[in-house]
């Protein structure tokens, strides 16, 4: 009998930063995470790369990228994180990626990319993160 | 080819980016297989379905360029310490000593490049990697071995 394929090829779930992410003040409601699920490869990275010109057009200028519920990932999907975090900066503002695995975090190390994207275990790291070099800035 | 431990296994794929994840799919359950002992752990199953991506991506971007759409062909290869792959496509054809080096990843300038990734992270991960490539297409042989 056929059954639903219970694996998500790829998808993107959007939500605003909220107090309960420990997002105080100022900084409240300025950012928006996004969780990808699934496989960010060549077949979505496309909606990866709309989503962010989307964000960006509407405003966002902190952008969380939310890795932990991702299956798989490749060059083409980090390709398109290269490309909004150059989207994001040329706007001002900047791209912050969550990714707890250690599976996932390879493939990023593999290509030195680790060196461009601080990746924060948890959405929580990103705005103690934040909140640090605000603090930074205004002194 | 010596002691394969079960029959190579072969898919002929649409050049079609959907058709990925059924890629991996097919090569990392080969890698698994229970009719054969494992020769690699979890961590290198992960890598193997990872550098086959990195093949098959660029085959369907081979074929994408030009408007072919002959289907691609995956083969896969258990043996008793190494699994083999070859990723076959119709595309026109490269020079893989030709890839531009990336700028370095501190600096500006990467940011501009978001391809050209895919044949130094194969290179980076399989324990070998042979490109034979012509105007008629574009065979990529990956061995991935246990240790």
């Amino acid at each position: 009998m056929w059954r639903e394929r219970d694996k998500v090829q790829f998808d993107l779930h959007r939500r605003d930063l909220s107090p309960t992410d420990g997002v105080v003040g100022r900084a409240s409601g300025a950012g928006v995470v996004l969780t990808v699920l699934g496989d960010l490869d060549m077949a979505g990275a496309p909606a990866l790369r709309q989503a962010v010109v989307a964000e960006v057009s509407g405003g966002t200028r902190l952008l969380v990228l939310d890795l932990t519920a991702v299956d798989f990932l490749d060059s083409a999907g980090l390709g398109a994180m290269v490309g909004g975090l150059r989207r994001l900066r040329a706007h001002g503002g900047d791209l912050m990626v969550v990714c707890p695995e250690p599976r996932i975090r390879r493939v990023f190390e593999s290509c030195d990319l680790d060196r461009v994207f601080v990746l924060h275990p948890d959405v929580g790291s990103v705005i103690s993160a934040v909140a640090a070099l605000g603090e930074q800035a205004s002194l | 080819m010596t002691s394969e431990t079960i029959p190579a296994i072969e898919l002929a794929i649409p050049p079609y980016p959907e058709y990925l994840q059924l890629v991996r799919a097919l090569v990392g359950a080969a890698a698994n297989s229970s009719g054969a002992r494992s020769p690699l752990g979890p961590g290198r199953v992960a890598d193997l379905r990872l550098v086959v991506s990195e093949a098959a991506t660029n085959a369907v971007e081979a074929q994408g360029a030009v408007g072919a759409r002959d289907r691609i062909v995956v083969r896969c290869q258990v043996a008793e310490d190494r699994v083999l792959v070859e990723v076959i496509d119709h595309g026109p054809g490269f020079d893989p000593d030709a890839v531009p080096d990336l700028p370095d990843v501190e600096t500006p300038e990467r940011l501009r490049h978001e391809s050209g990734l895919g044949v130094a992270l194969m290179e980076r991960i399989a324990d070998e990697v042979n490109v034979e490539s012509g105007s008629d297409g574009t065979t990529v042989r990956l061995v991935i071995r246990s240790t």
